[in-house]
Protein backbone atom coordinates (compact mmCIF):
# COMPACT_ATOMS: atom_id res chain seq x y z
CA UNK A 1 0.00 0.00 0.00
CA UNK A 2 1.15 3.42 -0.75
CA UNK A 3 1.70 6.23 1.90
CA UNK A 4 -1.67 7.44 3.36
CA UNK A 5 -2.84 11.06 3.60
CA UNK A 6 -4.36 12.65 6.87
CA UNK A 7 -7.75 11.31 5.87
CA UNK A 8 -6.53 7.64 5.02
CA UNK A 9 -4.65 7.35 7.59
CA UNK A 10 -7.02 8.24 10.58
CA UNK A 11 -10.00 6.06 9.00
CA UNK A 12 -10.61 2.95 10.97
CA UNK A 13 -8.40 -0.17 10.26
CA UNK A 14 -10.10 -2.86 8.35
CA UNK A 15 -10.39 -4.70 11.62
CA UNK A 16 -13.15 -5.81 14.55
CA UNK A 17 -14.02 -3.66 17.21
CA UNK A 18 -11.88 -4.44 20.02
CA UNK A 19 -9.28 -5.87 17.24
CA UNK A 20 -6.98 -2.53 18.00
CA UNK A 21 -6.97 0.75 20.98
CA UNK A 22 -7.65 4.34 20.55
CA UNK A 23 -3.89 5.56 21.40
CA UNK A 24 -5.89 8.29 23.82
CA UNK A 25 -5.97 5.29 26.55
CA UNK A 26 -2.58 5.56 26.36
CA UNK A 27 -1.96 9.63 27.04
CA UNK A 28 -5.15 11.20 27.94
CA UNK A 29 -4.56 13.31 31.96
CA UNK A 30 -8.70 12.47 32.46
CA UNK A 31 -7.98 8.42 32.01
CA UNK A 32 -4.90 8.39 33.65
CA UNK A 33 -6.89 9.27 36.88
CA UNK A 34 -9.91 7.58 36.15
CA UNK A 35 -7.54 4.56 36.11
CA UNK A 36 -6.43 5.66 39.66
CA UNK A 37 -9.62 5.00 41.08
CA UNK A 38 -11.54 2.85 39.31
CA UNK A 39 -8.88 0.32 38.81
CA UNK A 40 -5.49 0.94 40.78
CA UNK A 41 -7.68 1.73 44.23
CA UNK A 42 -9.43 -1.39 43.71
CA UNK A 43 -7.60 -4.13 43.14
CA UNK A 44 -4.64 -6.60 44.64
CA UNK A 45 -1.28 -5.21 44.02
CA UNK A 46 1.99 -7.27 44.63
CA UNK A 47 3.89 -4.50 46.11
CA UNK A 48 6.94 -6.09 47.50
CA UNK A 49 8.44 -9.69 48.84
CA UNK A 50 8.66 -11.48 51.99
CA UNK A 51 12.29 -11.78 51.66
CA UNK A 52 12.54 -7.88 51.53
CA UNK A 53 11.39 -8.33 55.64
CA UNK A 54 12.97 -10.94 57.15
CA UNK A 55 13.18 -10.64 60.33
CA UNK A 56 10.26 -9.08 62.80
CA UNK A 57 10.05 -5.21 62.91
CA UNK A 58 11.36 -5.18 59.50
CA UNK A 59 9.41 -2.66 57.34
CA UNK A 60 9.29 -2.22 53.03
CA UNK A 61 7.41 1.10 52.38
CA UNK A 62 5.94 1.24 48.18
CA UNK A 63 2.64 3.11 47.35
CA UNK A 64 -0.53 2.29 45.27
CA UNK A 65 -2.00 5.00 43.06
CA UNK A 66 -0.18 8.07 45.40
CA UNK A 67 -1.06 6.54 48.30
CA UNK A 68 2.01 5.63 50.36
CA UNK A 69 1.89 2.35 52.40
CA UNK A 70 4.17 0.66 55.20
CA UNK A 71 4.43 -3.33 55.42
CA UNK A 72 5.63 -4.18 58.30
CA UNK A 73 6.59 -7.80 60.12
CA UNK A 74 5.49 -7.81 63.44
CA UNK A 75 6.94 -9.92 66.24
CA UNK A 76 4.11 -12.64 65.89
CA UNK A 77 5.73 -12.32 62.66
CA UNK A 78 2.65 -12.05 61.19
CA UNK A 79 3.16 -9.27 58.16
CA UNK A 80 0.58 -6.49 57.84
CA UNK A 81 0.27 -3.32 55.92
CA UNK A 82 -0.74 0.09 56.62
CA UNK A 83 -0.98 3.64 54.97
CA UNK A 84 2.01 5.44 56.00
CA UNK A 85 0.40 8.41 56.95
CA UNK A 86 0.33 9.64 60.71
CA UNK A 87 -3.08 10.65 61.51
CA UNK A 88 -1.76 13.30 63.26
CA UNK A 89 -0.87 16.30 60.99
CA UNK A 90 -0.56 13.70 58.01
CA UNK A 91 3.19 13.28 57.58
CA UNK A 92 4.66 10.46 55.80
CA UNK A 93 5.75 8.37 58.83
CA UNK A 94 8.63 6.49 57.43
CA UNK A 95 11.03 8.16 54.57
CA UNK A 96 13.28 5.28 54.31
CA UNK A 97 12.53 2.17 51.34
CA UNK A 98 13.11 -0.63 54.08
CA UNK A 99 15.20 -1.14 57.41
CA UNK A 100 14.37 -2.06 60.54
CA UNK A 101 12.15 -0.67 63.95
CA UNK A 102 14.01 -2.92 66.26
CA UNK A 103 16.70 -0.30 67.38
CA UNK A 104 15.67 3.12 68.82
CA UNK A 105 14.98 6.05 65.68
CA UNK A 106 16.44 9.39 66.85
CA UNK A 107 12.52 10.25 67.93
CA UNK A 108 10.95 7.42 69.04
CA UNK A 109 12.13 4.15 70.77
CA UNK A 110 12.95 0.69 69.93
CA UNK A 111 10.07 -2.13 68.16
CA UNK A 112 7.77 1.12 67.30
CA UNK A 113 7.47 2.84 64.08
CA UNK A 114 7.19 6.87 65.26
CA UNK A 115 6.42 9.75 63.08
CA UNK A 116 9.52 12.39 63.49
CA UNK A 117 7.40 15.22 63.51
CA UNK A 118 5.52 15.23 66.67
CA UNK A 119 6.80 11.37 68.20
CA UNK A 120 3.37 9.97 68.29
CA UNK A 121 4.53 6.19 68.53
CA UNK A 122 2.87 3.04 66.34
CA UNK A 123 3.19 -0.69 67.36
CA UNK A 124 3.76 -3.17 64.66
CA UNK A 125 -0.43 -4.01 64.47
CA UNK A 126 -0.81 0.00 63.95
CA UNK A 127 -1.83 0.72 67.57
CA UNK A 128 -1.33 4.48 68.75
CA UNK A 129 0.84 3.48 71.45
CA UNK A 130 2.48 6.90 72.60
CA UNK A 131 1.26 10.47 72.05
CA UNK A 132 3.74 13.05 73.21
CA UNK A 133 2.09 15.43 76.14
CA UNK A 134 -0.95 13.64 75.15
CA UNK A 135 -3.41 15.07 78.57
CA UNK A 136 -1.36 18.33 78.56
CA UNK A 137 -2.70 18.86 74.96
CA UNK A 138 -5.82 16.95 74.41
CA UNK A 139 -7.10 16.56 77.85
CA UNK A 140 -10.03 13.41 77.67
CA UNK A 141 -10.66 14.42 73.82
CA UNK A 142 -8.45 12.71 71.68
CA UNK A 143 -7.13 9.05 73.25
CA UNK A 144 -4.01 7.19 71.41
CA UNK A 145 -6.38 4.50 71.55
CA UNK A 146 -8.54 6.24 69.16
CA UNK A 147 -5.50 6.99 66.67
CA UNK A 148 -4.66 3.70 65.37
CA UNK A 149 -3.09 3.07 61.72
CA UNK A 150 -5.19 2.82 58.76
CA UNK A 151 -4.52 -1.08 58.76
CA UNK A 152 -4.82 -2.71 55.07
CA UNK A 153 -5.81 -5.63 53.47
CA UNK A 154 -2.74 -7.90 53.05
CA UNK A 155 -2.04 -11.33 51.77
CA UNK A 156 1.12 -13.02 51.43
CA UNK A 157 0.55 -15.45 48.67
CA UNK A 158 2.61 -17.42 45.34
CA UNK A 159 5.68 -17.65 45.60
CA UNK A 160 5.68 -15.10 49.19
CA UNK A 161 4.69 -12.18 47.49
CA UNK A 162 2.43 -9.58 49.65
CA UNK A 163 -0.10 -8.67 48.14
CA UNK A 164 -2.06 -5.46 49.50
CA UNK A 165 -5.74 -3.75 48.23
CA UNK A 166 -6.24 -0.51 49.33
CA UNK A 167 -10.02 -1.66 49.04
CA UNK A 168 -11.43 -2.87 52.02
CA UNK A 169 -14.86 -4.13 50.27
CA UNK A 170 -12.69 -6.10 47.77
CA UNK A 171 -14.37 -9.01 46.83
CA UNK A 172 -11.77 -11.50 46.01
CA UNK A 173 -8.98 -13.38 48.12
CA UNK A 174 -5.53 -13.01 45.84
CA UNK A 175 -6.41 -16.74 45.28
CA UNK A 176 -9.64 -16.17 43.71
CA UNK A 177 -8.41 -13.49 42.02
CA UNK A 178 -5.80 -14.98 40.44
CA UNK A 179 -8.38 -17.31 38.91
CA UNK A 180 -5.96 -20.04 38.32
CA UNK A 181 -3.30 -18.02 35.99
CA UNK A 182 -0.52 -18.98 38.16
CA UNK A 183 -1.48 -23.07 38.75
CA UNK A 184 1.05 -23.74 35.91
CA UNK A 185 4.27 -22.71 38.35
CA UNK A 186 2.67 -22.86 41.55
CA UNK A 187 4.85 -25.75 42.73
CA UNK A 188 7.72 -24.55 41.53
CA UNK A 189 7.30 -21.31 43.68
CA UNK A 190 5.57 -22.81 46.70
CA UNK A 191 7.76 -25.89 46.95
CA UNK A 192 10.41 -24.06 49.23
CA UNK A 193 10.86 -20.44 50.48
CA UNK A 194 11.69 -17.83 47.48
CA UNK A 195 14.39 -14.59 47.97
CA UNK A 196 14.74 -11.69 46.34
CA UNK A 197 18.40 -11.24 44.95
CA UNK A 198 17.76 -8.36 42.35
CA UNK A 199 15.94 -5.24 42.17
CA UNK A 200 15.79 -2.05 40.45
CA UNK A 201 13.63 0.25 39.25
CA UNK A 202 13.10 2.05 35.39
CA UNK A 203 10.70 5.33 35.36
CA UNK A 204 9.88 5.12 31.36
CA UNK A 205 8.50 7.64 29.16
CA UNK A 206 5.17 5.46 28.55
CA UNK A 207 2.01 4.80 29.62
CA UNK A 208 1.85 1.72 31.91
CA UNK A 209 -0.50 -0.28 29.67
CA UNK A 210 1.69 -0.32 27.09
CA UNK A 211 4.58 -2.22 28.78
CA UNK A 212 2.08 -4.86 30.02
CA UNK A 213 1.28 -5.29 26.26
CA UNK A 214 4.66 -5.83 25.58
CA UNK A 215 4.63 -8.13 28.22
CA UNK A 216 1.64 -10.06 26.70
CA UNK A 217 2.30 -10.76 23.19
CA UNK A 218 5.79 -12.44 22.00
CA UNK A 219 4.84 -11.05 18.38
CA UNK A 220 7.85 -8.52 19.19
CA UNK A 221 10.17 -11.54 19.62
CA UNK A 222 11.59 -10.23 16.40
CA UNK A 223 13.02 -7.47 18.52
CA UNK A 224 14.67 -9.86 20.74
CA UNK A 225 17.43 -11.49 18.54
CA UNK A 226 18.37 -13.93 21.66
CA UNK A 227 14.77 -15.01 21.76
CA UNK A 228 15.10 -16.31 18.16
CA UNK A 229 18.41 -17.66 18.41
CA UNK A 230 17.31 -20.02 21.59
CA UNK A 231 13.71 -20.42 20.15
CA UNK A 232 12.49 -20.18 16.97
CA UNK A 233 11.34 -23.42 16.53
CA UNK A 234 8.49 -25.76 16.01
CA UNK A 235 8.02 -25.98 20.15
CA UNK A 236 8.12 -22.18 20.24
CA UNK A 237 5.31 -22.12 17.70
CA UNK A 238 3.22 -24.44 19.53
CA UNK A 239 3.24 -22.21 22.80
CA UNK A 240 -0.29 -21.18 23.44
CA UNK A 241 -2.05 -17.81 25.06
CA UNK A 242 -4.39 -19.15 27.84
CA UNK A 243 -6.76 -16.49 29.13
CA UNK A 244 -8.03 -16.19 32.80
CA UNK A 245 -10.77 -14.47 34.78
CA UNK A 246 -10.03 -10.84 35.51
CA UNK A 247 -8.02 -10.01 32.81
CA UNK A 248 -5.31 -12.53 33.22
CA UNK A 249 -3.45 -14.52 30.71
CA UNK A 250 -0.39 -17.02 30.65
CA UNK A 251 1.59 -18.02 28.16
CA UNK A 252 2.53 -21.66 28.43
CA UNK A 253 6.09 -23.28 27.99
CA UNK A 254 9.12 -24.95 25.62
CA UNK A 255 12.45 -25.60 25.84
CA UNK A 256 14.57 -23.17 25.65
CA UNK A 257 17.58 -23.74 23.84
CA UNK A 258 20.17 -21.68 25.72
CA UNK A 259 23.23 -23.24 24.54
CA UNK A 260 22.49 -21.49 21.22
CA UNK A 261 23.63 -18.34 22.33
CA UNK A 262 27.37 -17.68 21.96
CA UNK A 263 28.46 -17.34 25.61
CA UNK A 264 25.46 -18.65 27.63
CA UNK A 265 24.81 -22.00 29.36
CA UNK A 266 22.21 -24.70 29.81
CA UNK A 267 20.03 -23.71 33.37
CA UNK A 268 18.74 -27.37 33.77
CA UNK A 269 20.68 -27.94 36.74
CA UNK A 270 19.17 -24.59 38.87
CA UNK A 271 16.11 -25.05 37.19
CA UNK A 272 13.33 -24.16 40.26
CA UNK A 273 11.93 -27.31 42.36
CA UNK A 274 9.63 -29.79 40.06
CA UNK A 275 9.94 -27.58 37.09
CA UNK A 276 11.36 -29.96 34.09
CA UNK A 277 14.57 -28.43 32.68
CA UNK A 278 14.67 -24.98 30.80
CA UNK A 279 10.97 -23.99 30.55
CA UNK A 280 9.79 -21.14 30.49
CA UNK A 281 6.40 -19.01 31.32
CA UNK A 282 5.29 -16.17 31.83
CA UNK A 283 1.84 -14.79 33.66
CA UNK A 284 0.48 -11.06 32.90
CA UNK A 285 -1.81 -10.36 35.81
CA UNK A 286 -4.28 -7.51 35.41
CA UNK A 287 -3.81 -4.36 36.02
CA UNK A 288 0.20 -4.72 35.08
CA UNK A 289 1.90 -7.34 37.05
CA UNK A 290 4.28 -9.74 35.30
CA UNK A 291 5.77 -13.03 36.41
CA UNK A 292 7.99 -14.56 34.06
CA UNK A 293 10.19 -18.02 35.16
CA UNK A 294 12.54 -18.56 32.74
CA UNK A 295 14.06 -22.36 34.47
CA UNK A 296 16.51 -21.14 37.39
CA UNK A 297 15.41 -17.14 37.90
CA UNK A 298 11.95 -15.95 38.39
CA UNK A 299 11.38 -11.94 37.76
CA UNK A 300 8.42 -9.75 38.33
CA UNK A 301 7.55 -6.52 37.48
CA UNK A 302 5.13 -4.49 39.24
CA UNK A 303 4.09 -1.09 37.18
CA UNK A 304 3.11 1.89 38.98
CA UNK A 305 1.69 4.69 36.45
CA UNK A 306 2.96 8.02 37.28
CA UNK A 307 1.38 9.82 34.38
CA UNK A 308 -0.43 9.25 31.29
CA UNK A 309 2.39 9.30 30.03
CA UNK A 310 4.73 8.14 32.62
CA UNK A 311 5.15 4.87 34.70
CA UNK A 312 7.47 3.25 37.36
CA UNK A 313 8.66 -0.20 36.64
CA UNK A 314 9.87 -2.23 39.88
CA UNK A 315 11.82 -5.30 38.59
CA UNK A 316 12.60 -8.52 41.17
CA UNK A 317 15.18 -11.75 40.38
CA UNK A 318 14.20 -14.06 42.70
CA UNK A 319 15.75 -17.66 43.60
CA UNK A 320 15.31 -19.78 46.23
CA UNK A 321 16.83 -18.83 49.92
CA UNK A 322 18.39 -22.19 50.19
CA UNK A 323 20.87 -21.24 47.43
CA UNK A 324 24.37 -22.12 48.12
CA UNK A 325 26.89 -18.70 47.46
CA UNK A 326 27.78 -20.64 44.07
CA UNK A 327 24.48 -21.19 42.64
CA UNK A 328 23.11 -17.94 43.61
CA UNK A 329 25.86 -16.24 41.99
CA UNK A 330 24.97 -18.79 38.62
CA UNK A 331 20.98 -17.71 39.20
CA UNK A 332 22.41 -13.84 39.33
CA UNK A 333 24.20 -14.49 36.12
CA UNK A 334 21.49 -16.10 34.47
CA UNK A 335 19.10 -13.28 35.60
CA UNK A 336 20.93 -10.60 34.32
CA UNK A 337 22.52 -11.98 31.35
CA UNK A 338 19.08 -11.32 29.82
CA UNK A 339 16.69 -9.24 32.27
CA UNK A 340 19.64 -7.39 34.31
CA UNK A 341 19.56 -3.05 32.88
CA UNK A 342 22.78 -4.22 30.91
CA UNK A 343 21.32 -8.13 30.05
CA UNK A 344 20.38 -8.98 26.55
CA UNK A 345 16.69 -8.22 26.46
CA UNK A 346 15.35 -5.74 28.75
CA UNK A 347 16.71 -2.71 27.50
CA UNK A 348 15.06 -3.69 24.00
CA UNK A 349 11.70 -4.17 25.32
CA UNK A 350 12.14 -0.72 27.09
CA UNK A 351 13.88 1.06 23.99
CA UNK A 352 10.36 -0.54 22.45
CA UNK A 353 7.88 1.22 25.01
CA UNK A 354 9.95 4.50 25.10
CA UNK A 355 9.97 4.99 21.09
CA UNK A 356 5.61 4.46 21.79
CA UNK A 357 5.54 6.48 24.40
CA UNK A 358 7.19 9.70 22.06
CA UNK A 359 4.79 8.81 19.52
CA UNK A 360 1.65 9.21 21.89
CA UNK A 361 2.55 12.16 24.72
CA UNK A 362 0.23 13.90 26.40
CA UNK A 363 -1.87 15.51 23.05
CA UNK A 364 -0.82 13.49 20.32
CA UNK A 365 -3.21 13.09 17.75
CA UNK A 366 -5.31 9.74 18.30
CA UNK A 367 -3.93 6.77 16.53
CA UNK A 368 -5.00 3.23 16.02
CA UNK A 369 -3.17 0.85 17.83
CA UNK A 370 -3.62 -2.74 16.48
CA UNK A 371 -3.52 -6.11 18.74
CA UNK A 372 -5.74 -7.80 15.87
CA UNK A 373 -3.57 -10.87 15.06
CA UNK A 374 -5.27 -14.39 14.77
CA UNK A 375 -3.54 -17.47 15.01
CA UNK A 376 -5.70 -20.20 16.96
CA UNK A 377 -4.31 -18.62 20.28
CA UNK A 378 -0.65 -19.71 19.61
CA UNK A 379 2.50 -18.01 20.59
CA UNK A 380 2.25 -14.96 17.78
CA UNK A 381 -1.80 -14.22 18.37
CA UNK A 382 -2.44 -11.39 20.47
CA UNK A 383 -5.35 -12.40 22.07
CA UNK A 384 -3.30 -11.40 25.67
CA UNK A 385 -4.26 -7.89 24.71
CA UNK A 386 -7.49 -8.20 23.35
CA UNK A 387 -8.41 -10.21 26.88
CA UNK A 388 -6.62 -7.21 29.06
CA UNK A 389 -8.42 -4.25 27.16
CA UNK A 390 -12.03 -5.97 27.40
CA UNK A 391 -11.33 -6.17 31.51
CA UNK A 392 -10.10 -2.71 31.25
CA UNK A 393 -13.40 -1.40 28.81
CA UNK A 394 -15.48 -3.20 32.00
CA UNK A 395 -13.59 -1.54 35.09
CA UNK A 396 -13.56 1.91 33.17
CA UNK A 397 -16.73 1.28 31.67
CA UNK A 398 -14.94 3.00 28.59
CA UNK A 399 -14.26 1.18 24.81
CA UNK A 400 -11.13 0.92 24.22
CA UNK A 401 -11.27 1.51 20.70
CA UNK A 402 -12.83 4.68 21.31
CA UNK A 403 -12.26 5.14 24.87
CA UNK A 404 -15.39 8.52 24.62
CA UNK A 405 -17.58 5.93 24.18
CA UNK A 406 -19.06 3.49 27.39
CA UNK A 407 -18.36 -0.44 27.17
CA UNK A 408 -19.94 -2.70 25.12
CA UNK A 409 -18.61 -6.16 25.04
CA UNK A 410 -17.20 -7.26 21.51
CA UNK A 411 -16.61 -10.74 20.92
CA UNK A 412 -12.70 -11.94 22.07
CA UNK B 1 24.42 -12.81 96.80
CA UNK B 2 25.89 -13.23 93.46
CA UNK B 3 28.64 -9.60 93.60
CA UNK B 4 30.21 -10.05 90.02
CA UNK B 5 33.32 -7.33 88.90
CA UNK B 6 31.84 -5.12 86.13
CA UNK B 7 34.17 -2.67 85.34
CA UNK B 8 36.91 -0.76 86.75
CA UNK B 9 36.11 2.59 88.03
CA UNK B 10 38.18 4.25 85.41
CA UNK B 11 36.48 2.63 82.81
CA UNK B 12 33.18 4.83 83.34
CA UNK B 13 33.98 8.75 83.85
CA UNK B 14 31.93 11.19 85.91
CA UNK B 15 28.91 11.40 84.74
CA UNK B 16 28.73 9.36 81.93
CA UNK B 17 26.87 5.54 81.34
CA UNK B 18 28.55 2.68 80.00
CA UNK B 19 26.41 -0.57 79.09
CA UNK B 20 28.41 -4.07 80.13
CA UNK B 21 27.42 -8.01 79.63
CA UNK B 22 28.19 -9.90 82.61
CA UNK B 23 27.41 -13.76 82.43
CA UNK B 24 24.56 -13.03 80.13
CA UNK B 25 22.87 -9.97 81.99
CA UNK B 26 23.30 -6.36 80.36
CA UNK B 27 24.02 -4.07 82.99
CA UNK B 28 24.23 0.45 82.59
CA UNK B 29 26.76 1.33 84.96
CA UNK B 30 26.52 5.39 85.48
CA UNK B 31 29.35 7.33 87.76
CA UNK B 32 27.07 10.21 89.04
CA UNK B 33 30.06 11.44 90.74
CA UNK B 34 29.28 11.11 94.51
CA UNK B 35 29.38 6.81 93.42
CA UNK B 36 28.10 4.59 91.13
CA UNK B 37 24.47 2.73 90.10
CA UNK B 38 23.72 0.21 88.01
CA UNK B 39 20.68 -0.53 86.57
CA UNK B 40 18.79 -2.77 83.18
CA UNK B 41 19.71 -1.28 79.73
CA UNK B 42 16.29 -0.46 79.20
CA UNK B 43 14.07 2.26 79.84
CA UNK B 44 11.04 1.32 81.85
CA UNK B 45 8.80 3.58 79.85
CA UNK B 46 9.13 2.00 76.10
CA UNK B 47 12.39 0.15 75.87
CA UNK B 48 14.92 2.83 74.87
CA UNK B 49 18.46 2.16 75.55
CA UNK B 50 19.73 3.93 77.73
CA UNK B 51 23.34 3.42 77.53
CA UNK B 52 22.67 5.30 74.17
CA UNK B 53 20.25 7.86 75.08
CA UNK B 54 20.57 8.70 79.19
CA UNK B 55 21.74 11.89 80.08
CA UNK B 56 23.54 12.40 83.32
CA UNK B 57 23.86 15.54 85.19
CA UNK B 58 24.13 16.03 89.13
CA UNK B 59 23.21 13.01 90.16
CA UNK B 60 19.65 13.05 87.64
CA UNK B 61 19.80 10.74 84.79
CA UNK B 62 17.36 11.68 81.91
CA UNK B 63 15.98 9.63 78.82
CA UNK B 64 16.26 12.06 76.07
CA UNK B 65 13.22 10.65 74.64
CA UNK B 66 10.43 11.16 76.35
CA UNK B 67 11.87 12.91 79.61
CA UNK B 68 11.64 10.68 82.31
CA UNK B 69 14.35 11.27 85.28
CA UNK B 70 15.89 9.75 88.31
CA UNK B 71 17.69 10.43 90.98
CA UNK B 72 20.66 8.07 90.73
CA UNK B 73 21.16 8.13 94.65
CA UNK B 74 18.29 6.83 95.12
CA UNK B 75 16.87 5.15 91.94
CA UNK B 76 13.69 7.18 92.48
CA UNK B 77 11.83 8.64 89.95
CA UNK B 78 11.81 12.45 89.08
CA UNK B 79 10.15 14.90 86.92
CA UNK B 80 7.91 13.12 84.27
CA UNK B 81 8.88 9.59 84.96
CA UNK B 82 5.97 7.48 85.74
CA UNK B 83 8.01 4.25 87.04
CA UNK B 84 11.08 3.89 88.81
CA UNK B 85 14.32 2.75 87.82
CA UNK B 86 15.26 -0.90 89.01
CA UNK B 87 18.75 -1.03 90.39
CA UNK B 88 21.09 -3.05 91.19
CA UNK B 89 23.17 -3.11 94.57
CA UNK B 90 26.69 -2.01 93.53
CA UNK B 91 29.34 -1.37 95.80
CA UNK B 92 33.59 -0.91 94.91
CA UNK B 93 36.06 -2.89 95.76
CA UNK B 94 39.55 -1.17 95.31
CA UNK B 95 39.29 0.01 91.79
CA UNK B 96 36.60 -2.63 90.51
CA UNK B 97 33.14 -1.68 90.46
CA UNK B 98 31.04 -4.70 91.31
CA UNK B 99 27.38 -5.90 91.43
CA UNK B 100 25.05 -8.23 93.35
CA UNK B 101 23.80 -10.12 90.21
CA UNK B 102 21.73 -12.94 92.05
CA UNK B 103 18.42 -11.79 90.27
CA UNK B 104 18.28 -10.19 86.52
CA UNK B 105 15.87 -6.88 87.04
CA UNK B 106 14.07 -6.71 84.30
CA UNK B 107 11.52 -4.26 83.18
CA UNK B 108 7.95 -4.78 82.23
CA UNK B 109 6.77 -3.02 79.78
CA UNK B 110 3.04 -3.27 78.02
CA UNK B 111 2.61 -5.57 75.56
CA UNK B 112 0.97 -5.16 72.06
CA UNK B 113 -2.43 -6.45 71.98
CA UNK B 114 -2.11 -10.51 70.84
CA UNK B 115 -5.71 -10.70 70.10
CA UNK B 116 -5.89 -12.70 66.96
CA UNK B 117 -6.16 -9.72 64.70
CA UNK B 118 -7.03 -12.06 61.33
CA UNK B 119 -10.66 -11.06 60.82
CA UNK B 120 -10.14 -7.25 61.43
CA UNK B 121 -11.71 -6.61 58.36
CA UNK B 122 -14.41 -8.95 59.24
CA UNK B 123 -16.55 -11.24 56.92
CA UNK B 124 -18.38 -8.17 54.99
Amino acid sequence: MPARNHKQWTSPPSLKAGEWVDSRIYSDPDIFEEEQEKIFKKVWIPVCHESELPEPYDFRTVSIAREPIIVVRGPDNEVRAFLNVCPHRGMMIERRPSGSFAPAQPSGNPKHMTCMFHAWQFDMKGNCAYISREEEGYQDRIKKEDQGLRRLRCEVKFGGFIWVTLNDQVETTVEEWADGAFDCIREAIDTEPLQVFHYHKAIIGCNYKLWHDTNSEFYHDYMHYHNRVTGFNDEYFARKNIAFGNGHVNVNSFEVKYDQYEGFESRAELSFPTFPPNQWYMIDMFPGMNFNLRGSALRCDVMTPLGPDKVMIEFRGLGLKSDSAEDRQHRIEHHNSIWGPFGRNLHEDLIGVAGQGATMQTGSEPRRILHGRHEDNFIHDEVGMRHFYAEWGKWMDRMPSDPMKKYMAAAE
Amino acid sequence: MNWKRVCAASDVPENTLKRFDIDGIAIVIANYGAGFQGFPPYCPHMEEPLADSGMLDGGILTCSKHLWQWDLRTGEKVGLAEKPLLCYDIKTEGDDVMADLEIELINEYDVEDDMDDDDFFGSD
